[in-house]
Order: C-alpha cells, then sequence, then structure tokens
C-alpha cells in the first residue's frame, strides 16, 4: 500500500507542477525554464525551516511557499523590465545559479542533500492522510488555475499574450500582470516542493535539476498547453510511461537512453503534428501575426 | 446433549487441530526460500558500475544455491532498477518492503541510501548499504547498517601513511566540489595535521569543469610534498594529466576512483608513481579472488568496472544467507525485526571476496585499506594499512 | 599569491582555453543576428561534431585529418538538415519564440539521449591520450595544444570578417541581419542566406568541438552545459554584437580561471551566473532583442517615416 501510496503522491505533485508551469507559460506566455528551482527553495525552504529552526511543519510550509514567491518576482523583475524573451535567459541563470549555492553551502547539506526531514501528518493520521492532502491540494491548484483562466484576469491574460501592445495602449500594465502571474505558478510549485519534503524526508540538489525542466515542459506541451485538463494528462503519462516500459524487458544499458528518447522525441513529434496537445486549445503556438492572418480581424 | 455423534465431533476437532498447526507453521516458517531485496542502477549514467555489481550479487545467488542454499532451501534475491536516483530508489524501496515483504535489502549510492532510510526504519527493515560512503550512512538510523567502509576509513589511511610512512610534511588537498570531494578533503586534513603535517593547500573544481589551471596554480604556489585529489573516475585523469603538464611532479595519492586501468591507459607515462586505495584485497592477496578476476575475464571478457564494489556484492548475498541460516536454525520468524537482531548478534562475518567484516555499534565497519602504486604501467600493491 | 608566473600562467591558459568557447559564442551569436533565432539546437550540433570525431579515430581508426573531414562533413549535414528541415518548416508556421526555444532544446535532448545510447554514459576524448607535450617558457607552462588552438580561432574569426565585408554572400548577410523581409525585396534570397549562416555556424561549431575533443573528455550531456556559456556570452557581448561575443567568451574565461585568486574555488561556477544576471540588469538599453512581432524592422520604419515627412515637408 506504501508502493501506490508513494506514487500517488508524486504523480499528485507532478501534476501540481505541470499545472502550474501550465499557467506561467501557456497562459501568461511566459517563456522560462525555471520551473524546478522553485520546487526546490518551497522544499529546501521548509525543511530548513522546520528541521533547523524548529518551525511547525505546516508554517514552515506556507514559509517555504512563500520563498518561491519571492525569489521568483525578484528573478521576474529586473528580467521583464527589460522585455519577456529576455526571462528565457534569466530563468536559464537563476535555475543554475541558484542549484549552485544550494551545493556550496553547508546549511542545505551540500551536493549530498538535506536528511532527516521532519514528517507531517504521517506519525499522526497515518500515511493515507498526506495522500488525502496532497490529493485536495491538486485538485485545489488544478481549479484554481482553471477560475482564473475562465476570469476577467483569464481573458486580460489572453489579450497581453495576444499583442502586448494594443494591450498597453488600452490602459493595462503587462508587465505587473507577467510578474503576479510567474510568482503564482512559481510560488505552487514552491508548495509542491514542500509537500514533497514533507514525506519523502530527504532531498538533493540533483533532484532539481534542468532535467527535470525538460519532463515538466514535456507534460505540458505534450498534455496540451492552455487547457484544464492538459497537464494532468501529460502528467500522468510521464510517470506512467516509464513503469509500462519496464514490462517490455529491454536490455538495461537500452532501457535507460530509450525513455529519454521517448519522451523528448515525443515532444517533437507532437510538436510538428499536434502542437495543441493530447487534449487540445485553440491557437496554443502561434505568433501574433499569424494568429491574425488567421481570424483576419486584430484582436 | 447435540445433534452430532461423537464420532463427528471427534473428525471435527481433529481437523480443526490440523487446520490450526498449518496455520501456525505458515504464517511462521512456510519459507521455501528465503528472499530479499537488491535495489541498484541498472540503467541511467551509473549503470557501468551497477550492472557489474549486480552480476556479482548474481553470481554469489547462484553459488549458494548450488551449493545447497539456506538450510537447503533457496536464496531469492529481487532485483530492482534505482538509476541511482533518490526518488527512484524510494519507489523500489516501497515495493521491496510492502509488496515484496522482504525483510533486508542491499543498496548503494549515497542518495538513494538516504532516500530510503526512513522507509527502512518506518518499516523496520533492514537497508544494508554496500558500495556508498558518506559518512552521514552512520547516523541515518536503527535500521541502516553498511558493510562497506565509510570515507573516512581509507582516506585516513592514505592521509597517515603520507604523513608516517612516507614522511611528507606538506600535504595539499584538490578535490571535486561535492559530497565525496568535500567529505574526503575535510578527513584528510584533519588526520594528516594531527599526524604532524601541514595543509598548505585546500582547492576544489567544479564537477563541471575541464581546465583546472586555477585551482592546480595555487597549489604549484604552495609548493607541497604531495597532493592527494578527490575526484570522480570520468575527471581524475585529466586533472593528473593537467598537473604534471603545468609542472608539479609531486606524487599523487587518491581513492578508490582512480584505482581502474582506464587511468594508465588515458595518462600513460604520467601515471607512473600515483597511489590509489582499495578497500578489498586483491588478486594477489587471495586465491579465491584470483578466481573472481579470473572467471570475469572468462565469462564477460574484461575485468569488472569498480573491482572492489563488486567484491563487497558478491559478499553481500553470503552476509544475507548466513544471517537467514542463524534464523531458521533458531527457528525464529523471518522479519526485519529478527534479521536486524539476529545480524547484531552474530556481529562478525567472514566473507569469501573482503574477508572479515564486524558491524561495529556505530553502525560502521572498519576493514584494512590496500594501497595501490602504478609501476612499470600496471598497478601494484604498495602497502595494506589497517590490518 | 599574486607572483607575477601564476598569473601569467593563468592568463596564458584561460587565453588559451577561451578558443573554443569564442567560437561557440561567434556560432550561437551568428545565427541569432541573422536568423533572429536562439538556436539551441546548437548543442545538437556540438554533440555530433564530437561523437563524429571520436567514431572517426577510436572504432574507425581513421587518422587525424580523415576524422575532421569526417567531422565537418556531418556537423555541416546536420547544420543543414537542422536549417532546411527544421527551422524552414517552423519559419513557415510562423511560430512564437517559445515553440522554438522547446523544439531546438528538445532536439538538443533527443540528440543526447542518443548519443548516451550508443556511446553509454562514460565520457570519452576523441584522440584516446589527452597528455599534450609542454614547453616552459620562462616558467609559463604551453601546452602544444594552446598555440594551434589560438591560431585557429584568429583565422576563422578572420575568415568571417573577411567573408562579411568582402564577398556578396556576405553582405548579403548583413542586410539580412538587418531587416530580413526589406532585404527580401531587394532581391535576397533570404532562404539560402539562411542556409549559409547554419553551415558557417555549423563550421565554428565543429572546429570548436574538435579542438575541445582534444583536449578534455566528453558526456552526451556536454554539449548542452558548453551551450550555456555560449548564450552567456552572446548576451553579455550585446545581442548583435558578434564581435562583442567573442570578446565577451574571452574575458568570462579569463576571469573565470582568475577568479581563483580572488574567491574560494567553490563558487567559481557560480560566477558566469552572477555575469548573466548583472547583464540583464544593468545592459538592458542597446541590447534590444529582434522584434519578432512586428513585421517591419525598426529601420524599416524609421526610414519609411523619414521618407513620408521629407516628402509632406517637399510638398508643403
Amino acid at each position: 500500500m506504501e508502493y501506490l501510496y508513494g506514487i500517488v503522491i508524486i504523480v499528485g505533485l507532478y501534476v501540481v507542477l505541470a499545472t502550474s508551469f501550465n499557467l506561467i507559460i501557456g497562459y501568461g506566455g511566459l517563456v522560462s525554464i525555471a520551473h524546478p528551482v522553485f520546487f526546490a527553495l518551497g522544499a529546501y525552504a521548509s525543511a530548513l525551516l522546520s528541521r533547523d529552526v524548529g518551525i511547525p511543519v505546516l508554517l514552515a510550509m506556507i514559509a517555504g511557499m512563500l520563498v518561491a514567491v519571492v525569489a521568483s518576482i525578484a528573478m521576474a523583475l529586473p528580467s521583464l523590465r527589460v522585455s519577456g524573451d529576455y526571462l528565457l535567459i534569466a530563468s536559464i541563470g537563476f535555475q543554475l545559479g541558484v542549484l549552485e549555492v544550494i551545493k556550496n553551502l553547508r546549511f542545505t547539506g551540500g551536493p549530498g542533500g538535506f536528511t532527516n526531514i521532519p514528517p507531517f501528518l504521517i506519525r499522526d493520521f497515518g500515511r493515507e492522510s498526506y495522500v488525502v492532502l496532497v490529493l485536495a491540494v491538486t485538485l485545489a491548484v488544478i481549479l484554481l488555475v482553471r477560475w482564473i483562466a475562465r476570469s476577467d484576469y483569464g481573458r486580460a491574460m489572453s489579450a497581453m499574450r495576444d499583442d502586448e501592445l494594443a494591450f498597453a495602449s488600452v490602459g493595462r500594465d503587462a508587465m505587473w500582470m507577467k510578474i503576479a502571474i510567474f510568482g503564482l505558478g512559481s510560488g505552487l510549485a514552491g508548495l509542491a516542493g514542500a509537500l514533497y519534503a514533507h514525506y519523502f524526508r530527504f532531498i538533493a540538489p540533483e533532484q532539481f535539476e534542468i532535467l527535470q525542466s525538460a519532463a515538466i515542459l514535456t507534460m505540458v506541451v505534450v498534455g496540451g498547453l492552455r487547457t484544464t485538463w492538459g497537464p494532468v494528462v501529460g502528467a500522468l503519462l510521464l510517470q506512467a510511461l516509464p513503469q509500462a516500459l519496464t514490462f517490455l524487458q529491454l536490455p538495461p544499458s537500452v532501457l535507460g537512453p530509450i525513455q529519454g528518447l521517448l519522451f523528448t522525441g515525443l515532444v517533437l513529434v507532437f510538436m510538428f503534428f499536434r502542437p495543441q496537445g493530447l487534449v487540445a486549445a485553440e491557437d496554443v503556438w502561434r505568433g501574433a501575426s499569424s494568429r491574425v492572418r488567421k481570424t483576419g480581424e486584430a484582436t | 446433549m447435540s445433534e452430532f455423534s461423537r464420532g463427528t465431533r471427534r473428525v471435527a476437532r481433529g481437523v480443526a487441530c490440523i487446520a490450526a498447526g498449518l496455520i501456525l507453521a505458515s504464517s511462521a516458517f512456510a519459507q521455501d526460500t528465503f528472499r530479499f531485496g537488491l535495489a541498484m542502477p541498472l540503467t541511467g549514467s551509473q549503470a557501468l558500475y551497477g550492472q557489474d555489481q549486480v552480476k556479482a550479487a548474481e553470481w554469489a545467488v547462484a553459488e549458494i544455491n548450488k551449493a545447497g542454499g539456506v538450510n537447503g532451501k533457496k536464496l531469492e534475491m529481487i532485483v530492482l532498477d534505482t538509476q541511482a536516483d533518490p526518488q527512484l530508489g524510494i519507489q523500489t524501496a516501497n515495493r521491496l518492503v510492502s509488496v515484496e515483504k522482504v525483510p533486508a535489502f542491499v543498496t548503494a549510492w549515497s542518495a538513494v541510501v538516504k532516500a530510503v532510510a526512513p522507509i527502512a526504519n518506518d518499516n523496520r527493515v533492514v537497508e544494508l548499504s554496500v558500495g556508498a560512503n558518506s559518512p552521514d550512512i552512520a547516523k541515518l538510523g536503527d535500521y541502516v547498517y553498511t558493510t562497506f567502509p565509510l570515507a573516512d576509513v581509507d582516506i585516513a589511511a592514505v592521509a597517515k601513511y603520507a604523513a608516517t610512512n612516507m614522511s611528507k610534511k606538506k600535504a595539499a588537498i584538490v578535490y571535486i566540489n561535492n559530497e565525496t570531494g568535500s567529505v574526503a578533503a575535510e578527513v584528510y586534513k584533519k588526520v594528516f595535521t594531527a599526524a604532524g603535517g601541514q595543509i598548505v593547500a585546500n582547492e576544489t573544481y567544479d564537477p563541471k569543469a575541464t581546465d583546472f589551471t586555477g585551482p592546480l596554480l595555487k597549489v604549484r604556489a604552495a609548493n607541497p610534498d604531495i597532493i592527494h585529489l578527490q575526484g570522480l573516475v570520468s575527471d581524475t585523469p585529466q586533472v593528473i594529466a593537467q598537473m604534471r603538464q603545468l609542472g608539479l611532479t609531486q606524487p599523487i595519492t587518491s581513492y578508490s576512483a582512480a584505482f581502474n586501468p582506464k587511468l594508465i591507459q588515458q595518462l600513460g607515462a604520467a601515471a607512473e608513481g600515483v597511489i590509489a586505495t582499495s578497500l578489498a584485497p586483491g588478486a594477489e592477496d587471495s586465491e579465491k579472488v584470483k578466481a573472481y578476476v579470473a572467471r570475469w575475464q572468462k565469462d564477460v571478457g574484461r575485468e569488472p568496472n569498480g573491482l572492489p564494489y563488486t567484491q563487497y556484492l558478491y559478499d553481500a548475498p553470503y552476509m544475507v544467507a548466513a544471517v537467514f541460516k542463524s534464523l531458521d536454525d533458531k527457528k525464529l520468524p523471518i522479519t526485519g525485526e529478527s534479521f536486524r537482531k539476529e545480524m547484531l548478534a552474530m556481529r562478525t562475518f567472514d566473507l569469501p571476496l573482503t574477508g572479515k567484516t564486524a558491524l561495529g555499534e556505530d553502525h560502521t565497519v572498519v576493514k584494512a585499506v590496500y594501497l595501490m602504486e602504478v609501476k612499470d604501467g600496471k598497478w601494484t600493491r604498495k602497502a595494506v594499512v589497517g590490518e | 599569491m599574486l607572483d607575477t608566473t601564476i598569473i601569467l600562467q593563468i592568463l596564458w591558459t584561460s587565453l588559451a582555453t577561451s578558443s573554443y568557447y569564442v567560437l561557440f559564442a561567434v556560432a550561437f551569436a551568428l545565427v541569432l543576428k541573422v536568423t533572429r533565432l536562439f538556436n539551441f539546437a546548437q548543442a545538437a550540433i556540438m554533440t555530433v561534431a564530437f561523437y563524429t570525431a571520436f567514431v572517426a579515430v577510436q572504432w574507425l581508426h581513421w587518422p587525424a585529418w580523415a576524422a575532421f573531414i569526417a567531422m565537418m562533413s556531418t556537423t555541416l549535414a546536420a547544420s543543414y538538415g537542422l536549417e532546411r528541415i527544421g527551422f524552414e518548416a517552423l519559419r513557415k508556421r510562423g511560430v512564437s519564440v517559445m515553440f522554438v526555444f522547446v523544439f531546438t532544446f528538445m532536439v538538443s535532448e533527443f540528440v543526447a539521449y542518443l548519443a548516451m545510447l550508443i556511446f553509454g554514459t562514460w565520457p570519452q576524448t576523441i584522440f584516446p591520450g589527452i597528455f599534450w607535450p609542454v614547453t616552459l617558457v620562462g616558467n609559463i607552462a604551453i601546452s602544444a595544444w594552446d598555440l594551434p588552438a589560438i591560431g585557429v580561432t584568429v583565422a576563422s574569426l578572420g575568415a568571417l570578417l573577411a567573408f562579411t565585408r568582402f564577398t556578396r554572400i556576405g553582405q548579403f548577410m548583413v542586410g539580412v541581419a538587418d531587416n530580413p523581409d526589406l532585404a527580401e525585396l531587394y532581391g535576397i534570397n533570404k532562404r539560402q542566406i539562411f542556409l549559409v549562416v547554419m553551415l558557417i555556424a555549423g563550421a565554428f561549431v565543429g572546429l570548436g568541438m574538435f579542438l575541445y575533443g582534444m583536449r578534455a573528455q566528453v558526456l552526451p550531456q556536454t554539449g548542452l552545459s558548453l551551450m550555456i556559456f555560449a548564450v552567456a556570452a552572446t548576451i553579455i557581448g550585446g545581442i548583435g554584437n558578434i564581435a562583442g561575443a567573442a570578446i565577451a567568451a574571452i574575458i568570462l574565461g579569463v576571469i573565470q580561471n582568475a577568479s581563483i585568486l580572488v574567491i574560494s574555488s567553490e563558487w567559481q561556477g557560480f560566477l558566469l551566473y552572477i555575469f548573466l544576471f548583472l547583464a540583464i540588469v544593468f545592459f538592458p538599453n542597446g541590447l534590444r532583442l529582434p522584434q519578432r512581432r512586428s513585421r517591419f524592422g525598426t529601420a524599416t520604419r524609421e526610414r519609411a517615416a523619414e521618407q513620408g515627412r521629407s516628402a509632406a515637408e517637399s510638398k508643403a
């Protein structure tokens, strides 16, 4: 049973990661690869505060989430001030740089990782309670992102995405909207990190590397950008496929790279033949100019 | 009186007794096989070592079963892939504990060992770390033990040897900026200075670096008598090459990562004099090891990757089998708790390829360290420390 | 610590090792300038380049020159494929920055996994030995690899400069870099120019990887790691400024190595990211990213506005 709980929790957390990333990259139109680093910041902050500072776990988790929010805004602010494209470069630097810092500092456990993270809920209410917690958070995040996308705010985001110039000309501030979206999405990633830390109770920098960015990106792209259930499908697929592959009895030296080839190949194939993903939204990848051309009217 | 005749009642009672007996028997000792787990990287970047180590363990299990198994019953090893990834390690450990319900399992790679420790402790299943050397492992909990000496053992040995036997007064440490490197640097510094020496340079390099000019120049300026290098198998040859090219002619010591034939192949003459540690006896020390290496040559056509580690993994099933046998002899139930108690009660194991192993109170083991040196293009034994 | 010998040695070695960084940075910057694409698939080309050379030397036992030719052939072929099959299709669809990024990133990952499958994960060098003979000049160790590396890089940069200044195609390239649509109106074949640029970048990448692989070890993921440096140098040097990218690559390389004298060695790797961040925060002006959304280049717009203004004035 514990085996299943572990899997359910991990899948749930990945759904949260994919959904929050969808908010940033799909709805917000912000290109960034820095999602895993906020996952890490939430995890490390929560772990540090609860183990070494003695703060109760629940508060530490919330603090972890806030750390992720603040860090993401600190990163986004200078880059978005210039342009959205700069965010990409900044995110690469931030993702790699922060991990370097974590690896070099003593109190984070360095490259060896952070052990003996205090558990949450498990001792008092059993592992089932944690599963319920994660599933509840996952559902809440999905609904939250869905609600945002469908609200007036979501419409504003869509307008901003399509034609920033027009958006600015009607008096809306694109930059602060982008920062808000980025902060929220990253904060949710931080929350996922905190939830991870207090169940599995061990975190190491190697778990938050750029390869995770590729995985999350795959989930969102293959699942379907800018849809509610796309990232969920993507996350489930990405977790289920490796398990399925193990039944194919392939020689071990071949299995590892084949999984990687499968995922990256999947993304490439999907981008070429079904760019909207498994669960389709309209006009997911089109740049602004082609969108105008398509509909024949200015947005 | 009841409707049933006396006879029926007697039969019913008899059946009940037999049934009860069967149930009792099955609950504790319905062991036709003794099962334990092995969680290693079969795929991924560490598969190079993981696969060879699994092979060694599989050979051992086959040998044990060929010789009659454990008290006539089969020894079964359940092998799962961790990819040396902590998250996957957790999943395999959960599977071994909750689904396969083994009383003990063997695993390696420090990150995995640490990640699955909570699972072992919470479920009272014995986790045997075989090959990982992070000193943290000693403090991971009641159910985590290592049969492989942790980092302080071999680094301490080589540091002391340099200070006392080689009479070196000034040492420089060059290490890779990860856990292996930084822990070893600290141990070396502590032991070398305690033995009366002085650390004149303590430089690190980034795991992704390919140019080490900066740190090496600082070392050169400090003018040490000996240099200790703690890198990975992949960068050690390069660091040594650049050391020599920058005019550093001092003797170089390293740890087991340097002890592999590829080092000599890549460095050629520049490898002469390099000293590395090995934590397992070599072919020249034991007939069994000689036969083992010969078997690798014959069956696989090459030496195993990380020979000493594979020796430890060959021995692990023997140790597990010994504990199982003891439990079976004493007719004790096979659970994680009883496994641990029995293992600690037995304490010392005489293992085929690595010799005597004594489990310490502090969850560590202390073994002899073999110092190997490159002489005339081959690895030869220089000394044995701590036998 | 501040011994002259040490400083000179560090300067020399970092100068020499920055040679391949310069080649990678220039390749990336060139593609960015002319095609306005962030070509993260360059890592894939780098991987192809290295492993071709590796196979030629270590599996097929070809001499070095043959391996070089083989490597250049596959690299140029890969660049050709990337441009014609990949980028052209993307251009036709009018895709966004994000699409290009994800696409090129995934291509590099794909090739890395392919390399992992075929070659395993053990680090490799092109030649079995990595030891280069060293001569001592004064007290400075100069490896036999250093001078040829620097020479090759300088020669390549010189060739590129001559190409853009003295050949027709080179000048067309400059035109396309400034304003592709306008250049097309003047009869320049945009498609051809894009291909030429990708091939030149491919050549630079091939040279760079050959130099690198003769001296250091390569893993399937090394391409992506080296790319970070190239991207940083391009940003810091100024987008659209090829010479800037080259100079930035050298300076970054030297500073990264020389920093050991001032800071503790474990923070060396972190420096790069600090520089990147500082560049983004302090140099945003004058580093305008190519305006993908607008249909006409800024220059054209301004020129058109000017023409209109002067026409209106002359009428008045």
